[in-house]
């Protein structure tokens, strides 16, 4: 069913992961993004599982819905790894492939490559859903829109960009939903979508997507009406609900975090010039 | 007699020969092997005989929408058994085509479903899907807009959205009624609806009912609407069936109806009322007309 797809799905919890500052889960995050393309060698991507694990350990949502993230899109990253194999060169002139074939050459390095262009995309989805796993889709705007607000000197709009991405999050499940509820009301009167040629298929879903379209906007006039009549107005002097503030969790996350990667930079820096612990870089 | 054939004549139960609908230990659970596992549906047992009207009343949440929809397929059965009109849906690949034909289901503000450029077409989408040829089609759908009181030469070439909300749920319900149903369900059928067209969808109902022998399975929050209408009342409460019984007797347990959220219909109250003072009517009185009736022939019984 439509609604399997877990979608930036919040697991509901209370653990540490949980009560950290939106903000800094994103800064995190993204320093993990940025982090893991520094990552070299097996030996320091066993390092980043081991530090993964304990993150996901702690946040208390179970391993299976991290992974069900990476399942959606496995296939492409796969694929992605594939062709690498096929482009890559040896690691030294010297090196001989391992398998050849006309103009196709596959080298050891090469899959030693593509192991860990696989292993780095799939952590990025990890990394990214335990964001979207411990967040709510509401303390994941404020946080963008916190974080964004230095470019109101520029003159963006920053408050507007964070309601329109609040708007689209909190838009999805219903639609989703509206979706799905029309797709069985046509299907009560017998229609088909599982038979029958391309054209047939394509037409099949006029009744889904026109009674979708005008549910849509009606919702959308409703919204607006609903915001004009509370007097909504943008940007001005508005203030939050909730105050974020930092506490003695963000700090202690930030300096782990911080850490962990200002180690794996200096490795990546020192790249060569550790030839004794060949292992490090393997 | 292979194991096959043993096994499936142990778990098959026989189905009363008068049944329209027939659910045994059904069970359902939405998103099951998830951590947001659901149990909407826990063993119901439920029979609907053919040409009754059941209504089926319960909490949100309780899972009568849940229930309803496995009458069509649009929900398969994950365990138990169901039988709907002699076809088993618990079958791996029931004929859904003539399953959906003859149950025509009408789901919660049937209006958004909507979505041809006429009425017309509108209403013979369904008869479109079941191989009706054209002719005929027109014909029924002619038939379908009339009995839910529409005018069908100033309406039919009309843009179904530029229609009141009123005249929208009726051109829905007439898209389900064309195709002649010999079982109507229907989802909260009067719910966002004036008194006046509440009161019209249900004559509508009563009389598929009463003239036709449609069998009716109805989902109401309106305890007013069902204990005046339906001949059985069946209710929901987290997933099970709690009650299963005519509407004077499930109303006289005043109590445990307003234990469950539910409200006491007004005319029940008052007969609830008459009885504690020793006034005892007929069950079949329901109706503001029909207690009157009774109230004033029981007065002009001499008294004995
Ligand atoms: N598509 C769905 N996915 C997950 N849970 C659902 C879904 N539909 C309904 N539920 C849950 O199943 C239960 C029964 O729902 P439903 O049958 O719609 O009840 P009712 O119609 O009595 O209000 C509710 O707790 C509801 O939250
Ligand atoms: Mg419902």
């Amino acid at each position: 069913m439509l609604r399997d797809v877990t979608f930036g799905q919040y697991y509901p919890g209370n653990s540490f992961v949980h009560r950290m500052d939106a903000r800094i889960k994103l800064v995190l995050t993204l320093l993990f993004m940025v982090g893991i393309f520094f990552v070299q060698s097996f030996a320091v991507f066993g390092f980043v599982t081991v530090f993964l694990l304990a993150v996901i350990f702690i946040s208390q949502v179970p391993l299976r819905s991290v992974l069900r993230s990476v399942k959606g899109i496995v296939v492409l990253l796969v694929l992605t790894a594939v062709l690498n194999v096929f482009f890559a060169k040896g690691a030294t002139p010297a090196e001989q492939p391992l398998w050849s074939w006309w103009k196709i050459e596959i080298y050891a390095n090469g899959l030693k490559q593509a192991a860990k262009i696989f292993l780095r995309l799939v952590y990025l989805v990890i990394g990214s859903s335990v964001l979207t796993l411990t967040t709510t889709p509401v303390d994941l705007t404020h946080a963008v829109e916190s974080l964004l607000k230095p470019l109101r000197v520029i003159k963006f709009p920053v408050h507007e960009f964070a309601l329109i991405m609040s708007l689209t999050l909190s838009f999805i499940p219903s639609l989703i939903e509206e979706t799905d509820r029309i797709i069985r009301a046509q299907k009560a009167r017998g229609a088909d979508f599982d038979t029958g040629g391309l054209i047939k298929r394509a037409k099949a879903f006029v009744p889904i997507l026109i009674p979708l379209l005008v549910g849509g906007f009606r919702r959308a006039e409703e919204l607006a009406n609903a915001m004009n009549s509370r007097c909504y107005e943008g940007a001005t002097k508005r203030t939050c609900m909730r105050v974020m503030k930092l506490g003695w969790r963000d700090y202690v996350a930030a300096f782990v975090t911080v850490a962990f990667f200002a180690g794996i930079f200096v490795l990546y820096a020192m790249r060569g010039s550790w030839g004794g612990v060949t292992w490090l870089y393997f | 007699m292979s194991r096959a054939d043993k096994v499936k004549a142990v778990v098959t139960p026989d189905v009363p020969q008068n049944a329209a609908i027939f659910a045994q230990d059904l069970n359902f659970v939405y998103n099951a092997k998830s951590n947001f596992a659901k149990q909407a549906l826990s063993h119901i047992d439920l029979t609907v005989n053919k040409g009754e009207f059941v209504a089926i009343v319960g909490h949100t949440g309780s899972g009568k929408t849940t229930f309803v929809q496995h009458l069509n397929a649009l929900i398969r059965v994950q365990s138990g058994y169901l039988n709907v009109l002699g076809a088993d849906l618990s079958a791996r690949k029931p004929d859904l085509k003539a399953l959906r034909r003859q149950v025509g289901m009408v789901f919660q503000y049937p209006e958004y479903q909507l979505f041809a450029d006429t009425v017309l077409e509108d209403v013979c989408f369904g008869l479109k899907n079941f191989g009706v040829d054209k002719d005929q089609r027109e014909q029924m759908a002619q038939d379908a807009l009339q009995l839910v009181g529409l005018d069908f030469d100033q309406i039919k070439s009309k843009s179904p959205f530029d229609l009141s909300g009123g005249e929208k749920r009726r051109v829905a319900l007439a898209g389900v009624l064309a195709m002649k149903p010999q079982i109507l369900v229907m989802d909260e059928p009067t719910a966002g609806l004036d008194p006046q067209g509440k009161a019209e969808v249900l004559s509508l109902v009563r009389s598929l009912n009463q003239q036709q022998g449609v069998t009716v399975l109805m989902v109401s929050h309106d305890m007013n609407e069902v204990y005046e209408n339906a001949d059985r009342v069946v209710v929901f409460r987290n997933g099970e069936v709690a009650f299963d019984m005519p509407p004077r007797q499930l109303f006289r347990n005043e109590a445990e109806i307003e234990a469950m959220n539910l409200e006491v219909p007004a005319m029940a109250a008052f007969c609830n009322e008459l009885e504690r003072h020793g006034v005892v009517l007929p069950d079949s009185c329901r109706t503001v007309d029909e207690v009157f009736a009774a109230v004033k022939a029981l007065r002009e019984v001499p008294n004995a």
